[in-house]
């Protein structure tokens, strides 16, 4: 640590008032303070604060997704070695994950913090560490074909157009990583949808594993033919309920797991750090949404309709969503009750999407993105009421 | 009598908390009235350097309204008059002599009855007390010309650290009465004084003045909060309150005829080296008052509690309203790899570090402990805001200066408690947003 102390004490006059780069300033000061706390005192009363910073509320949501990054390493690694037909070993499996994730992981990273820089460089504040969850969140989310490039694109209109130009963190009302994912969902949905893009195959093997489908639950539910409903070919593809709940199958890289959206939301509810209203209003949203669906479906409706509602849970990264996405504290609603229905919207509106517009399955992204545009509206009403009920005092 | 449960607000468990012994402190060389400290005020001198004063000698007055009178706090000669920037009067120093020599008021029978209220008003303008009582919700002096909905007493402020009642109530049921009569008569027998209802701060003889008991916690017992919960109307929001000591100092002028500067103080804090309470006087030297302390490089002087108190230099004085001094660590350090320990001994309103299962008081010092960001919405704020302000939606109207807006949000209705500053993660100074903004609000009211 004193090495530490002492190499930035020496960088210190290049970025301060003055030094050759004292405009970057704010990336000195974001780096420095993730070694040492800063020395900064209160100026008056009340003269002692709380230890908790947003280093450290951002700092332990991101400690919630490591678990979801490195199994999300090791079933891409896994599912490619599948299709390939290579050895199921965890070291090579694991070994090929981290080949396949982590430059998806550096170059997210890498872009996000630059434009955050630049953004903080040119407003002259400090860099939030909202980023670094922000590029965290984003790449569990993509395909684990995607190319860099794409991840780059996808992460700046991200941080750019969904939270920078509204002012940065705080200000923003667009969760930025599902921003940036939509942007590419639609601007490239070759590489974002599809049987093909959720699994690596090695080019070499390619040829020999021409039979191999890579499609995700949900696009075999959107696919399942009348008659024999989504839950007999899924279990025919081989997604059994324990399968689904794990996750170890073809998907994005970090949201097929529900057993470690589960496990991550009862820490970050637990910590405070998450509202548990919008995660269970998401759930009963989501439960809901599918027994009404049951009680329409006959014979001749959608397969979906017909669908165990538990189901809708399991798949289609709706668990990973509600967990981290819409529990952004920033572009939800600040309202107790605001919160239950936005939760509950979510829920719903990824159903329905999910449903009836099989064009889009990604349900759980498009519903929270829709729900953020409806969180000020929602404490807008709230905060009416609430205000209504104060004994006026002017 | 069933209690008022006020179900926000936030007991800080913090490290040197004043024992319940009360010492008796030798007479120091100096005293000072520091009329800085006391707030809206607008002080015109009465007296210059040299200047012959006994105990109670007009030394200011509020140039606002020249019947409200400041007095001299000990007897002796004014031997310094300090000045801050743009020549507000910091400190009115005296130097004491042997043997002081004291004003002589007027005195009052054992029984109000016959004394008319504007008499009464006066007795007390005269005696230097009246600025004791202040009026809700701009926490300004009390305008002598106005008959309050009510006047609470607050007896104990659970801020840490301040005398509890229990301590500065012993022996003096006498006097308590006497000042419950006083107000009885100024608020025209509307006097509300509340006590806790779970634990018994308040000695059990004087349960026939309560009229209230309340449940919760810091800040439960203000009256602002009292107030918030228990008002049904708009009517009484201009209540007046007085805290119980300063209520006691009210009996003891008019039944002595002599200016009282007798106080009891907490002496608290990590660094206080015996953290107890202290018999001592107005106007005291912050360095009297501490005595010897542990050795620190950097020692914060707080008067007034942790808080809602102010920095005080070591060489300054106790003000008017302060009953409480804490010598806290500055904490002006760097921690190395702060934001990842487990942090069991760090202090936290959230559950995200292990002290959330450690019971013991911890000790606290003046760090901010993380930079300043931008809101988050993390809605810890409106969790402890003891009267349901949503101070992370106020804030931003205070900024955004939309008055209606804000007034709506019930910015007046503040009790200035801190708390949402205190359990702020991005640093931003919420209360003292709002409260400034009330104190602007009020300036333009009256101007």
């Amino acid at each position: 640590m004193k090495f530490f102390k002492r190499f930035f004490d020496a960088q210190r006059k290049h970025f301060s008032q003055g030094g050759r780069f004292a405009r970057l300033y704010p990336f000195f000061e974001s780096m420095e303070t993730i070694f040492f706390a800063p020395a900064d005192v209160t100026a008056g009363g009340p003269h002692v604060r709380d230890s908790l910073d947003v280093k450290r509320f951002m700092t332990l949501v991101i400690m919630a997704l490591v678990p979801h990054l490195v199994f999300g390493i090791y079933n891409a690694g896994y599912q490619s070695h599948l299709a390939s037909g290579l050895s199921l070993n965890f070291l090579p499996v694991f070994l090929k994950g981290v080949w396949i994730v982590l430059p998806l992981v550096i170059v997210t990273y890498a872009v996000g913090f630059f434009w955050e820089i630049v953004f903080a460089v040119v407003r002259r504040h400090h860099i939030s560490e909202g980023l670094f969850v922000t590029c965290m969140l984003f790449p569990l989310t993509l395909p684990p074909t995607l190319p860099l490039w794409q991840a780059a694109v996808g992460i700046s209109f991200g941080i750019v157009i969904g939270k920078e130009v509204f002012g940065g963190t705080g200000r923003n009302f667009l969760n930025p990583a599902l921003t940036g994912r939509a942007f590419i969902f639609f601007a490239y949905p070759a590489r974002m949808t599809g049987d093909a893009v959720w699994v690596v195959i090695s080019p070499a093997k390619a040829a020999a594993v021409d039979a191999f489908s890579g499609a995700t639950p949900l696009a075999i539910s959107a696919l399942a033919e009348k008659g024999v409903g989504v839950q007999a070919a899924l279990s025919q593809a081989g997604y059994s309920i324990s399968k689904l709940f794990v996750g170890l199958y073809p998907g994005s890289i970090g949201d097929t797991s529900t057993l470690l959206s589960l496990t991550g939301s009862v820490f970050l509810i637990l910590l405070g750090l998450a509202s548990y209203r919008i995660i269970l209003g998401g759930v009963l949203g989501i439960l809901s949404a599918g027994f009404v669906l049951n009680l329409f479906a006959t014979q001749a409706s959608l397969p979906w309709l017909a669908l165990n509602p538990f189901y809708h849970l399991l798949m289609g990264g709706s668990a990973f969503g509600l967990a981290y996405m819409a529990t952004d504290p920033v572009t939800a609603p600040d309202m107790p009750w605001s919160k239950w229905i936005y939760g509950f919207a979510i829920g719903v509106l990824t159903i329905l999407i999910r449903v009836f517009n099989p064009a889009f399955v990604e349900g759980i992204m498009l519903a929270i993105l829709f729900m953020n545009l409806f969180a000020p509206l929602l404490d807008h009403f709230e905060v009416k009421a609430v205000l209504s009920k104060r004994v006026p005092n002017v | 009598m069933t209690p008022i449960r006020i179900k926000k607000g936030y007991d800080l468990n913090v490290d040197g908390r004043p024992s319940d012994k009360i010492e008796q402190l030798p007479n120091p060389a100096y005293v000072a009235a520091v009329p800085e400290k006391i707030p809206f005020v607008k002080p015109r001198l009465a007296v210059e350097i040299g200047d012959e004063v006994k105990i109670g000698t007009v030394l200011f007055v509020d140039k606002r309204n020249p019947d409200i009178k400041f007095l001299s706090p000990g007897g002796g000669k004014v031997e310094q008059i300090n000045f801050g920037p743009r020549r507000i009067i910091r400190e009115i120093i005296i130097q004491l002599e042997s043997e002081e020599a004291s004003e002589a008021f007027e005195k009052v029978p054992e029984q109000l009855g016959h004394l008319k209220r504007h008499n009464l008003v006066k007795i007390l303008l005269n005696g230097g007390l009246w600025p004791l009582i202040r009026r809700l919700p701009y926490r300004d002096i009390a305008d002598p010309d106005e008959i309050p909905p009510a006047v609470f007493v607050s007896l104990d402020a659970g801020e840490p650290f301040q005398p509890p009642s229990g301590i500065y109530l012993a022996d003096q049921k006498e006097f308590f009465a006497f000042g419950i009569q006083v107000l009885r008569k100024l608020a025209q027998d509307n006097v509300y004084v509340a006590a806790r209802h779970d634990s018994r701060e308040v000695p059990a003889e004087y349960n026939q003045w309560i009229t209230h008991f309340y449940t919760g916690k810091y800040p439960a017992a203000d009256p602002g909060v009292l107030l918030y919960h228990t008002r049904t109307s708009s009517d009484a929001n201009r209540c007046w309150y007085i805290s119980g000591q300063d209520l006691l100092l009210l009996a003891r002028l008019l039944k002595t005829g002599r200016y009282p500067v007798e106080r009891i103080v907490a002496l608290g804090g990590s660094l206080a080296s015996d953290p107890r309470h202290l018999r001592t006087r107005l106007g005291v030297p912050l360095a009297h008052l501490a005595g010897d302390r542990q050795q620190e490089k950097n020692i914060r002087y707080i008067a007034g509690g942790l808080l809602r108190g102010y920095i005080a230099a070591e060489n300054t004085f106790l003000g008017y309203y302060e009953t409480s001094l804490l010598l806290l660590p500055e904490g002006d350090q760097e921690e190395v790899l702060g934001f990842v320990r487990p942090g069991f001994n760090k202090p936290s309103y959230s559950r995200a570090f292990l002290s959330y299962f450690n019971t013991a008081a911890l000790p606290m010092d003046c760090n901010r402990h993380g930079g300043v960001r931008a809101c988050i919405a993390c809605g810890y704020c409106a969790q402890v805001c003891p009267v349901d302000i949503l101070p992370q939606l106020t804030f931003k109207a205070v900024l955004a200066d939309t008055v209606e807006e804000f007034l709506a949000h019930g910015l007046l209705d503040c009790v200035e408690c801190g708390l949402c500053t205190y359990v702020c993660p991005s640093k931003i100074e919420l209360a003292d947003i709002l409260v400034q903004a009330k104190a602007a609000y009020y300036k333009e009211q009256t101007a």
